[in-house]
């Protein structure tokens, strides 16, 4: 996820070794274009081509909904302080009220996944989310926001996400990276979310640094290493890799809560982008079924394993 | 701990036994199949990754540590990999030269792995027992100490001093370590002495 074009002059490298900075917020204008791209170029070289394919053109439709789409309404300076005080997440998703930016977000991306080449089922569930009502709707909005999908109509919910991760990704944006805190083990400091995966960075400023990422809003956040991204604890994690692997992917499990998530490695394979690499790499979840460890990361496109 | 979190779940379903996955949602069942049916040769190998300290000197940088092998279940581990602690506060991921060799002293073959004595007059080492070998330390600093201990000083005033042994403690113990290495040694009236190594 960095490009030579991101390099900065930074003088602190000369003197010590900078810390590496809390939270980095996404580039909504970068992050779907790069992640279609990605998906693309996965798809090539993969038994899922069909789906990889899909979820390119979805990340493609993300990119080009953006160009002239109203500016969404941030929180005000005064709710981003009284979230730093209290340790909340500045990105409020229990108050999440539709504003003129996200009906068109959503509009936008419904229309244009109908042009998205895809199976019957997607078909029929992306007629049934154009047609329910803004009751429905809401209802459906609020799941993806508080992470609890239902089974029965998980295709129509997972519209809706790609529409909310274009919303949030541009909300982060706007936020002031630099008071971004920790707020606790496992959850995004711009809107509380779970992580999708983490990310071994190569950035010239923090190399081998380790990033969460989340699935919603697209912000990287810093987590110390050997340390379960989960449950925090620092006892009894092992990576898991497929045999033979390039050893860009893998798997961190936690003794402690029995869970693992995926962790990239930039300086193997500079292109990652965690979403994409995470529903690439559903052989190793598939793998480690037969093993002791649950998947506990959160990927709207890869749930169920 | 988030104990919450590990507990969430992603999916929920109003009936018992209903399974889903986003894949199957969109009708790319076929895929996951394809999928499962590729995959199903390969295995899954087994990293251990743990942090600890660099043995070399007193900035004591902290090192990422990785091993082959899982000694819970009974296998042989091998280290395979070292590097620097991009989290640690004092190294942020770097590392000297020495440090950076690391790998090479943990399986150098010429490493120490237990006691060896060179006998007064003889040209080699020779492998003892660790009994063997703490006796005749123990012998050696009494003897020496006996015959150099200074009680007290030309002014009469007591000083318990003993000047003709010096103690080098190594750089990764623990605080505790080198709480009682302390002790021990200054009870000796040992002036010569350094805890960690110093670079």
């Amino acid at each position: 996820m960095s490009s030579i074009s991101g390099l900065q002059p930074d003088p602190s490298m000369i003197g010590g070794i900078a810390q590496p900075a809390y939270a980095k917020l996404p580039d909504p204008l970068a992050l779907f274009a790069t992640r279609s791209r990605r998906l693309a170029q996965l798809a090539a070289a993969s038994e899922m081509k069909p789906y990889l394919v899909f979820l390119s053109a979805l990340a493609e439709v993300q990119h080009d909904i953006q160009r002239d789409l109203p500016a969404p309404e941030g929180p005000d300076a005064e709710t981003i302080a009284r979230a730093a005080e209290f340790a909340m997440p500045p990105l409020d998703r229990g108050r999440f009220t539709l504003d003129a930016a996200f009906d068109a977000t959503l509009e936008r991306f419904l229309d244009g996944v109908r042009a998205v080449e895809k199976p019957l089922p997607a078909q029929a569930a992306l007629d049934r989310v154009i047609a329910a009502g803004p009751v429905a709707r809401d209802a459906m909005l609020r799941n993806v926001l508080t992470d609890s999908l239902p089974v029965e109509s998980l295709a129509e919910h997972l519209f809706l996400a790609g529409a909310l991760q274009v919303h949030f990704t541009r909300l982060a944006a706007g936020l002031p990276a630099d008071r971004l805190a920790k707020l606790a083990d496992g959850v995004c400091p711009c809107c509380g979310g779970p992580p999708l995966a983490s990310l071994v960075v190569d950035w010239p400023q923090a190399p081998g640094a380790r990033y969460c990422a989340c699935a919603l809003c697209g912000t990287l956040w810093n987590h110390v290493r050997v340390r379960c991204v989960v449950c925090g604890s620092t006892k009894g994690i092992g990576l898991q890799e497929v045999e033979s692997g390039t050893g860009a992917v893998k798997a961190e499990t936690c003794d402690e809560c029995h869970s693992y998530v995926k962790v990239f490695y930039e300086g193997k394979d500079s292109g990652i982008d965690p979403l994409a690499d995470d529903v690439a790499s559903l052989g190793l979840d598939l793998l480690m079924r037969g093993g002791p460890y649950r998947r506990a990361a959160f990927n709207p496109f890869l749930l169920g394993y | 701990m988030n104990m919450e979190l590990s507990r969430r779940q992603f999916l929920r379903t109003a009936g018992a036994g209903i399974a889903g996955t986003s894949l199957g949602a969109f009708g790319f069942g076929g895929v996951e199949e394809a999928l499962a049916d590729a995959i199903r040769p390969f295995r899954l190998t087994n990293t251990t990754e743990v942090r600890n300290t660099c043995t070399y000197c007193s900035v004591a940088c902290g090192i990422l540590i990785f091993s082959k092998g899982d000694l819970k279940k009974g296998e042989k581990a091998e280290i395979t990999h070292i590097e620097g602690d991009v989290d640690h506060p004092t190294n942020r991921g770097t590392l000297c030269p020495k440090g950076a060799a690391l790998l090479d002293i943990v399986h150098s073959k010429t490493r120490l792995q237990y006691p060896m004595m060179r006998k007064a007059g003889s040209d080699k080492f020779e492998r003892v027992s660790w009994d063997v070998a703490l006796d005749r330390v123990a012998r050696v600093l009494k003897d020496d100490r006996d015959k150099n201990f200074i009680a007290k000083n030309n002014d009469g005033v007591t000083v318990n001093r003993w000047v003709t042994t010096g103690f080098l403690a190594a750089s990764a113990t623990t605080n505790e370590a080198a709480w009682c290495t302390y002790k021990v040694v200054r009870s000796a009236g040992m002036l010569v002495f350094d805890n960690q190594a110093r670079v």
